[in-house]
């Protein structure tokens, strides 16, 4: 998702005091509630940059470069990277804490309740459309960033391989991403100066 | 195909793969470790796991039918909170039949498993970012891993909607996948929220036009 283009156009302001360990909790809790639904990257950014002016712009995008490239779902990598630049390793968990532990608990409340009511033939009835949306929720994902990757034939290639290893060979994950990762990154090893 | 297998196989409950019972503490284990050892192959965020997860869930130790592995991973993305948190559902699913207290430790304990790895490494990375950041080990992991991410990603969905879009008896179903593709469209094209499209697939079901 596009987050840098969301709000470049505000005026820069001063930045605020660093948080301390409970607005760590309450900022991230924020966070989380917020994005109901999806968009949480960009919630994120509102709330971290805009309205409570921990970061800026540039600070935050590198947290999501950091982010996105270490393994780990990205909101939560993005909690700790918040809560690390601020109060250090408590930092990260606190921030971690913010971002899961109630949300999580909700979670579970709504698991019991499925797993309670679920065989009822109204709520098997009307989560039989509902997973139809979330599975195109998850369809897109794939053409979200299949753009950046037109140009690149040796990427399209690899990114072939890897879905037919998965989807026709019945290949599992960890197989596939230790077979093609050291050839992709010898691949795309850099060779001269790398200019960004 | 594995889809109409397992589909069969676990409605009648009698398939070939038992459920372990998880208040045998070896077995929690076995499961834990399972998780853990993903941990570190989330490229790209958690959203790579999920094929893995149907796996281990539904084809491996059978806990759900593929209709609850798809109900969870909706109720994961309508929910506040990161999506990843689908763990601690399926974890739920696996105790259920052991009770509350079983469910709800293996589901923190499979949420704990499968976060703590990469949320380790990331704590690191951030600590040390300002070596990392100009080696040409991070750029090579960077650009090579991107294109696996995606072939991962096109992997996932396409196993999501044969997950979700099946009948009872393994077949696809029609409106169900076209609802999938309708949304994916509009997914790519507006802004419009997820949990809109949900609650409209929602009411499609209800009056019955998709069904499983």
């Amino acid at each position: 998702m596009d987050v840098s283009a969301t709000d470049s156009a505000r005026p820069i302001e001063e930045a605020a005091p660093a948080p301390g360990l409970s607005e760590l909790f309450t900022g991230m809790l924020q966070v989380a509630l917020s994005a109901f639904g999806g968009g949480l990257s960009a919630w994120s950014q509102r709330i971290v940059v805009e309205q409570r002016r921990w970061m800026n712009n540039e600070q935050f995008l590198t947290g999501l470069t950091v982010a996105r490239l270490f393994p780990g779902p990205n909101q939560i990598n993005m909690a700790v990277y918040i809560g690390t630049s601020f109060r250090g390793l408590a930092g990260a968990f606190v921030a971690l804490a913010g971002m899961l532990v109630i949300p999580f608990t909700l979670l579970m409340i709504l698991g019991v309740a499925y797993f309670h009511f679920h065989e009822l033939p109204a709520i098997d009835r009307l989560l039989a459309g509902v997973v139809a949306a979330a599975a195109g929720m998850a369809l897109s994902m794939g053409f979200r960033i299949l753009d950046q990757y037109r140009n690149d034939r040796v990427a399209l290639a690899l990114a072939a391989a890897v879905f037919l290893g998965m989807e026709v060979m019945h290949m599992r994950l960890i197989p596939v991403v230790l077979i093609t990762a050291p050839l992709a990154m010898a691949w795309y090893w850099p060779r001269q100066q790398v200019r960004r | 195909m594995s889809v109409v297998a397992t589909g069969i196989a676990v409605t009648s409950t009698a398939g070939a793969c038992h459920p372990p019972a998880l208040s045998d503490l070896a077995a929690l284990a076995q499961v834990l470790w399972q998780f853990l050892s993903l941990s570190l192959f989330s490229l790209g965020g958690g959203n790579t796991l999920l094929a893995e997860y149907h796996h281990i869930s539904v084809e491996q130790f059978c806990w759900l039918t593929n209709s609850q592995f798809a109900d969870l991973y909706a109720l994961a993305e309508a929910a506040p909170g990161p999506s990843s948190m689908i763990v601690g559902l399926l974890g739920l699913g696996a105790g259920w039949k052991e009770g509350l207290p079983w469910a709800l430790l293996s589901a923190y304990g499979a949420e704990i498993a499968v976060l703590l790895p990469s949320t380790l490494l990331m704590v690191l990375a951030c600590l040390r970012w300002r070596t990392l950041e100009h080696s040409p080990w991070r750029v090579a992991f960077e650009r090579g891993l991107g294109p696996i991410t995606l072939g991962i990603l096109f992997a996932v969905g396409v196993k999501i909607v044969r997950t979700a879009d099946v009948t009872r008896s393994g077949h696809l179903s029609v409106p169900g996948v076209m609802v999938s593709a309708v949304v994916c469209v509009l997914m790519l094209r507006t802004r419009l929220s997820p949990l809109l499209f949900m609650a409209l697939a929602g009411v499609l079901g209800a009056f019955g036009i998709i069904n499983r």
